[in-house]
């Protein structure tokens, strides 16, 4: 056909260009799908907090269904629970669960914890390890070779296993799984807050500020602190993903939270037999694809934030 | 690097007897008893016995000592003290089948996907391969494991669901444990392959740009035989790199692998151990895989120096 191919000429002409671009390719906006994953994480946010004001079923409560049915012994017809779990249906969305409970409404009080735990992780290896990232970048010498080699062990530490065994040994609060999952996160985010205070402290700017009699905590604060802010950004959404799946694999090894539900631990319970999970896939599908959707559009999102801000670190 | 390895085994022991009492693994309900005398006596005696009684460094300096030696200590349980090492024997074969096959997968799939994907860079096919690569990436493992084992040993049940530790290795029926390992392997292989495939791919592209490609393409060579055969190789570094840092990621994963999979290997034993607070068998172990981490990595700088003659000046 003809029309197709002035434009097959245009496309082999572009990836022609692209390729030799290869990751240099100037890309000032965002795209489509960023906004996509940016909504979709507002979305989940945004049900997840109002959970307790929606119009949700209960998550605890059991929907027995009754119906009419022959008394094997009596002989009568008479009403008995039918046997959960149940299909999803106008009623559940989602199906109900062995229990009976809604598994729609259990999956969003789930996202609540599951939702907490990953804030509150990447949350403290920023609040910790970037400072100290920093300080090790800018200071060097013998402190900077001490936090380095810190931060090695820590990445080299099979992380899983650190969590496992302190969630293991103190107990299974909501504040100690955070808490192992913010100190785990600690030497990746040091690790890149100490690279971008290194490079940018060779910058004129940093030195202009130095001749001018800047204070190393105002040089640190006031022109290092904003352009480590960037990238950390982009790496808290990455992070934030991470401690959400490490918190579901903590639940699905039963390491998790004792109280309450997250999407880690209904998997595990949705999964526990393989009967269950022949006869009525929805149950562990419904939680499992709430947390992919979730941790792709985190993905998604800090990759495209980094690559932008990475294009305009270059152009500086 | 041994300066690593002894901060991780500090990091693992100071952890493990600052936040457990072994005592009551090695005497039950006894341990908690402050009351009666002959309890107490038999918690001493227990106490001099392992040198819980010592200070934490000596202990430190102890169990290391020990460990070079090859001596693991014996494992803390209320029935008999059996090796630890006895225990890092049985479980570690089984747990390196799995990752040496899920290595080969994930290899054997990335490869293929990545010269595919780098010789139509951005036209749809290798757009669609991206999206791909990065929706297997997000995929948490755990999640992974349930998808492909309910549609390929529950649906179509090709593959058998459950492991069997007491079966042959080699053989091809469901009654054989290469079969059985295969799901668990590809569980673990995807999302690595999915890493890879991206890694190779830039860095194919980058080389398909090179002047002794363009040499080749002018030479007559089949595009095939320039992508696989002159390509290949110098494309390979970041892949490799990858390779030894992965190690720790596949460790991680194999943990959660092995127990959804109920496959009795290392990560199935690491989780028991702590559960149990069985410290030197988590120490064992945790340091097993530590090594295995630093040397894999030592191994993979060597290997470039095979790939690419100029690293060896």
């Amino acid at each position: 056909m003809s029309p197709t191919n002035p434009t097959n000429v245009a496309d082999v002409e572009i990836a022609a260009e692209a390729e030799t671009g290869a990751d240099h390719v100037v890309n000032k906006r965002l795209g489509f799908g960023f906004w996509v994953s940016v909504g979709w994480i507002v979305f989940i946010i945004g049900i997840a907090a109002l959970a307790p004001v929606l119009p949700l079923k209960d998550p605890d409560a059991n929907f027995l269904v009754l119906e009419e049915r022959e008394n094997p012994i009596t002989g009568r017809m008479q009403e008995a629970p039918v046997q959960p779990p149940y299909a999803p249906s106008g009623e559940h969305w989602f199906g109900a669960d062995q229990d009976a409970r809604d598994v729609m409404s259990r999956t969003i009080y789930g996202a609540r914890v599951s939702l907490t735990v990953g804030f509150a992780a990447i949350a403290f290896g920023i609040v910790f390890g970037g400072p100290l990232g920093m300080i090790a970048g800018f200071v060097g010498g013998w402190f900077d070779r001490a936090i380095s080699y810190l931060f090695l062990v820590l990445l080299s530490f099979p992380g899983l296993v650190l969590a496992i065994l302190i969630t293991a040994l103190v107990d299974r609060s909501l504040f100690t799984i955070s808490l192992t999952l913010g100190i785990l996160s600690i030497a990746p985010v040091g690790r890149l807050a100490r690279a971008q205070t290194l490079v940018f402290a060779e910058r004129e700017f940093v030195m202009a500020a130095r001749t001018l009699g800047a204070k190393p905590f105002r040089i640190l604060t006031k022109e290092l602190l904003p352009n480590v802010m960037i990238p950390m950004a982009a790496l808290a959404l990455l992070g934030m993903a991470v401690a959400i799946v490490a918190e579901g694999g903590l639940a699905f090894l039963g390491l998790s939270i004792e109280k309450g539900s997250t999407w880690g631990k209904l998997i595990r319970t949705y999964t526990a037999s393989s009967g269950d999970l022949e006869s009525s896939p929805w149950m562990a599908f419904t939680p499992i694809g709430c947390l992919f959707f979730t941790v792709v559009a985190l993905n998604y999102a800090g990759d495209k934030l980094r690559d932008y801000f990475d294009v305009r670190e270059l152009m500086l | 690097m041994v300066l690593l390895l002894v901060g991780v085994s500090m990091l693992t022991f100071a952890a493990m007897s600052l936040l457990g009492d072994p005592l009551f693994n090695i005497l039950g309900p006894i341990a908690g008893d402050t009351e009666n005398p002959q309890n107490i006596a038999l918690q001493d005696e227990a106490k001099a016995q392992y040198h819980l009684d010592k200070p934490l460094p000596e202990r430190y300096v102890r169990w290391a000592g020990d460990f070079i030696t090859g001596d693991f200590g014996v494992q803390f349980s209320t029935d008999g003290q059996p090796p630890v090492l006895n225990l890092v024997k049985e479980r570690l074969p089984r747990t390196l089948q799995l990752m040496v096959i899920a290595q080969i997968l994930a290899l054997a799939i990335a490869i293929p996907w990545g010269v595919f994907a780098a010789s139509r860079a951005n036209k749809a096919s290798d757009k669609v391969s991206t999206f791909v690569a990065f929706g297997l990436v997000s995929l948490p493992n755990f999640a992974l494991a349930v998808i492909l084992f309910y549609i390929f040993a529950i649906k179509l049940d090709w593959l058998p669901d459950t492991y069997e530790a007491t079966d042959p290795f080699w053989g091809f029926t469901h009654g054989h444990r290469l079969i059985q390992l295969i799901l668990p392997a590809f569980t673990l292989a995807l999302p690595i392959a999915a890493v890879f495939q991206r890694l190779l791919r830039t860095d194919l592209i980058t080389t398909l740009q090179e002047d002794f490609i363009l040499m080749a393409r002018s030479k007559g060579v089949s595009k095939r035989r320039v992508l696989f055969g002159h390509a290949l190789r110098p494309s390979m570094f970041s892949v490799l790199t990858l390779f030894g840092i992965n190690a720790a990621t596949l460790i991680g994963g194999s943990l959660v692998v092995e127990i959804y999979f109920r496959i009795p290997g290392i990560g199935t034993a690491i989780v028991e151990a702590v559960l149990r607070e069985d410290f030197p068998v988590v120490l064992a172990l945790v340091m097993v895989i530590t090594l295995a981490f630093v040397l894999l990595n030592f191994l993979v700088d060597l290997l470039y120096t095979v790939l690419d003659p100029r690293v060896r000046s």
